[in-house]
């Protein structure tokens, strides 16, 4: 294309550093701001305005920020059961799936401890909250044993077995905690029984201690990835199956452990949301919402390419911005979801601008010949 | 565009030109002030090593590159393709070496395929007529009716010749155009190349070794080198030393002188080993055979004789149906791969890119593929990359592996770097039994000289070697044992300076060795009569 006397080309980038992708992410998200005020427009709204009380809710509001940060670590946990799989070349679509099983198994240490008759149960937290964790991280494990096992053993096609095992298990939770579940409110209402207070997970300056685990996670997955023998061979079978194989690796163990680990990340994003949040602390009627709501971590894995560090801002923005949005769409009076519609345009921009780390523009003066 | 520019162009009169191409990538200048030049009815041998631009300038003349400087002129009008689809529109037409066929298909929907009178309504009939007549006048054989993939390679590339001109193509560019076949199917494509070229069709193979094809040939061979041209000679006056010395830069070694070591104690053993193809068919037959420290036992056949079975048995990648591996005197029959590695068994396949290296991982990763289970660079669960680069470094200078850096991905490698950093790094092992499948397969000259003198090097060193390979000279100059293999069994078992030539030939092709009968083989590993 000419620009006065340059012309813009597109060329091939041999390779992309660091600081080149994190600029492509911010404009991106610029660019996607930017696209989205139109429909702020359309409505009727100004887009300053909006995303001014978008950003300052989120981030900056004593009733907002709370709000983000839980979302924040449910959303980083989603993150990470996406990107261990991913990491071996495998999709795991079954996160929704895989932390419901991870709540169930949660809820299950509290019923047998009796959490589900009184309300007031003293009951220990420094025991049954580690047995919670375990559990929920052990259900969840459970469940990405499945495909982890099917893809290992007889090469059956993961993204079909996770996907169909989220079904089977939002159902199951609905078993449990609607009329006559071993889980129902003994209100009924359709939800499970409440925890009782003395096992509400403990807050740090009202944020759930779960925030060390997903901050940890990132640490911990990053170290594993970059140093360890066992993640040098989930990335030689995410790269090339047949080539991790000569080299002597496990093509069976490789997908049942990503799946099995992913899982259990996933089962602990499930506690997190149903048994570590305040004002939840139950299985709610509207728990498809947060199952519908881990896909995100699908998303906020591609965007950060992998990378367990950079899945931090990714995750925190896309938390943000789904309270924001929220929040803005009932103060302005927005007739339309403006949450979902928002990280929809998001997504779509940060994917698609993943085409400029493969190639650049370039502007460069026009030679003298012509075509 | 300007269609029907070769429309009445006669023999001798210049299809095809190319002045001054010049292309450069970031970092490369790929093509440097090209010329080329090709009339109707020539047969014009484009030659170089791996890396010295053929493929940039076949892209170029193919539409997919533009150059940065230079023009191509076909029927003596300047053209700039904007696509292929424009060259192939102005009758030019590419015969790729990774056939682009769809195999699901027949024969005949692939030729139509792209074609511009499909689309609308097919006459498969008139059609079949036509194509059957190219057949005849060229002497191609095919069956237009069966699917792509029940082609042998060599039938999949007369699909893709069969496809070029009957979309009108005047200029056939060949890329590396006997690559992959067996020596009569290379014979009949030669004499359908020298047919073609009788009909006015101008002709460009590129040839990266197999310098014989282009002496058979060619009219004229051009000679390229670090992207420029080295020389453009009338093959009538060269040789296969000259020519080889033009592409490389220096005179190379065609013969090894075969070292005889002292041979030691016997490290493999394999009795009456079966297996099953991929394909479900019975692929080995019950081989036995041994080798024992110091020297080489070659296994020559064409391809789909089972060779690869037995390599990947060795290594560990495939289940034996039936028989017995013994490694020293330990049973290894059913090892994984990764004991056999621990074992010091090492195994170089075949398959560079898509077994025997990671594409997106750098080279001291690809490197860390023979280490990351090794006491010495792994402690407690951690690999020690800072050891595995510094063994990286010393392999990258040893073996002149040409790479900007450790960090460069392996993609980046050409075939023969590639083939160069797989090898250093088995034996870097220094493996009692190496399996070496197809080592040399598609390397340029001077790769070619540098692994074998590699394997050389090794036996020196006492290991026992199995040389799996299609180049019946290869394994005739380097090998103590020569096995050749047909439909899973071996042939017999010659000592190498017994081996004549024709007879390893035609054992190849099926027919045992009387002198040598396959029961001693048997029996005794062959190795004491």
């Amino acid at each position: 294309m000419r620009i006065g006397s340059h012309e813009l080309k597109i060329e091939k980038r041999l390779m992309l550093v660091g600081w080149q992708a994190a600029v492509i992410s911010i404009l991106a998200i610029m660019f996607a701001l930017a696209l989205f005020s139109i429909i702020f427009v359309l409505a009727g709204i100004n887009p300053l305005l909006a995303y001014q009380e978008i950003f300052s809710y989120a981030f900056a509001n004593p009733y907002g920020l709370p709000l983000t940060i839980n979302r924040f670590i449910f959303l980083l946990l989603c993150t990470y059961a996406f990107i261990i799989p991913f990491r071996a070349g495998l999709w795991n679509i079954g996160m929704t799936g895989q932390l419901y099983a991870g709540t169930l198994g949660a809820f299950a240490i509290l019923f047998a401890f009796g959490g589900k008759n009184s309300h007031t149960a003293e009951l220990s937290p420094e025991i049954l909250i580690p047995l919670m964790l375990i559990a929920a991280a052990l259900g969840g494990g459970v469940l990405g044993a499945i495909p982890g096992f099917l893809k290992g053993k007889f090469n059956i096609n993961e993204i079909v077995v996770t996907m169909m095992l989220n079904f089977i298990v939002f159902w199951l939770v609905a078993f449990m905690i609607k009329e006559g579940g071993l889980f129902m409110n003994p209100g009924g209402r359709g939800e499970s029984f409440e925890l009782p207070p003395s096992v509400y997970a403990p807050l740090i300056t009202g944020v759930p201690f779960t925030i060390f685990l997903g901050l940890g996670l990132a640490v911990l997955l990053y170290f594993l990835f970059a140093k360890t023998k066992i993640g040098y061979q989930i990335r030689a079978y995410g790269h090339n199956p047949a080539a991790a194989r000569y080299a002597g690796i496990s093509t069976f163990k490789i997908p049942l452990l990503v799946f099995v680990i992913g899982g259990a990340v996933a089962g602990l994003a499930g506690y997190h949301y149903f048994a570590a949040v305040p004002g939840v602390y139950k299985i709610a009627r509207n728990y498809g919402f947060f199952g519908d709501l881990a896909f995100y971590g699908i998303i906020c894995g591609l965007i950060s390419l992998g990378n367990p560090l950079l899945s931090i801002p990714v995750a925190l923005l896309f938390g943000g911005l789904s309270i924001g949005g929220r929040f803005v769409q009932g103060k302005l009076h927005i007739g339309f979801g403006v949450d979902y519609a928002l990280l929809g345009v998001l997504m779509i921009t940060l994917v698609a601008f993943q085409f400029f780390y493969r190639y650049r523009l370039v502007l460069r003066p026009l030679k003298g010949s012509d075509e | 565009m300007q269609n029907g520019l070769l429309e009445s162009i006669k023999r001798g009169e210049t299809v095809l030109e190319a002045r001054g191409i010049t292309k450069r990538f970031p970092g490369v200048l790929a093509n440097d002030r090209i010329d080329f030049e090709i009339k109707a009815g020539e047969i014009h041998a484009i030659l170089g090593e791996n890396g010295a631009g053929k493929t940039t300038l076949m892209n170029i003349l193919f539409g997919l590159y533009q150059p940065d400087e230079g023009e191509v002129i076909i029927g003596g009008k300047e053209v700039k393709f904007r696509s292929p689809l424009d060259a192939i529109d102005l009758g030019i037409g590419m015969v790729h070496q990774n056939r682009k066929l769809v195999s699901a298909h027949t024969v005949i929907e692939n030729i139509v395929l792209g074609h511009p009178r499909a689309g609308k309504i097919l006459d498969l009939k008139r059609t079949g007529h036509e194509i059957n007549e190219l057949c005849d006048r060229y002497g191609f054989k095919i069956d237009l009716r069966a699917k792509v993939w029940q082609l042998s390679e060599g039938e999949k590339q007369v699909v893709e010749i069969l496809k070029a001109l009957y979309r009108g193509a005047k200029v056939l560019i060949l890329d590396e155009p006997t690559s992959a076949l067996a020596p009569p199917e290379t014979k009949k494509l030669l004499a359908s190349i020298e047919a073609m070229a009788r009909d006015e069709l101008a002709i460009v193979p590129f040839i990266t070794h197999k310098l014989p094809i282009v002496l058979a040939i060619s009219d004229r061979v051009t000679v390229l080198r670090r992207g420029r041209v080295t020389a453009r000679l009338e093959t009538a006056r060269v040789t296969e030393k000259s020519l080889a010395k033009e592409m490389v830069g220096r005179e190379v070694i065609f013969r090894l002188e075969r070292t005889s070591v002292e041979k030691g104690e016997p490290i493999l053993q394999v009795e009456n080993l079966s297996a099953v193809s991929d394909k479900g068919f019975l692929a080995l037959k019950g081989i036995s055979f041994s080798v024992r420290e110091g020297e080489i036992f070659g296994i020559a056949g064409v391809s789909g004789n089972g060779q690869h079975e037995l390599a990947e048995i060795l290594a560990g990648l495939r289940k034996a149906e039936g028989g017995k591996v013994t490694l020293g005197g330990r049973d290894i029959t059913y090892c994984t791969s990764l004991e056999r590695w621990q074992m010091g068994i090492g195994y170089i396949p075949s398959e560079r890119t898509e077994v025997g290296s990671i594409g997106d991982f750098s080279l001291v990763e690809n490197v860390t593929m023979n280490f990351y289970f090794d006491d010495a660079y792994s402690q407690r669960g951690i690999v020690d990359y800072r050891n595995i680069r510094k063994l990286t470094q010393e392999i990258v200078s040893e073996y002149s592996v040409m790479a900007p850096s450790p960090d460069t991905k392996a993609k980046n490698l050409s075939g023969g770097n590639l083939q160069k950093l797989i090898l250093a790094r088995v034996l870097s092992r220094r493996p009692r039994l190496l399996i070496a499948n197809l080592p040399t397969q598609g390397l340029d000259v001077g790769a070619t000289e540098f692994v074998r003198n590699k394997l050389m090097e090794a036996k020196k060193q006492k290991a026992g070697i199995i040389l799996i390979s299609e180049d019946l000279d290869e394994v005739l100059s380097l090998s103590d044992w020569v096995a050749p293999i047909y439909e899973g069994e071996f042939m017999g078992i010659i000592a190498g300076e017994e081996t004549k030539r024709d007879r390893v030939g035609a054992m190849m092709a099926g027919s045992r060795s009387s002198l040598f009968p396959p029961q001693v083989g048997e029996d005794e590993g062959g190795k004491e009569t």
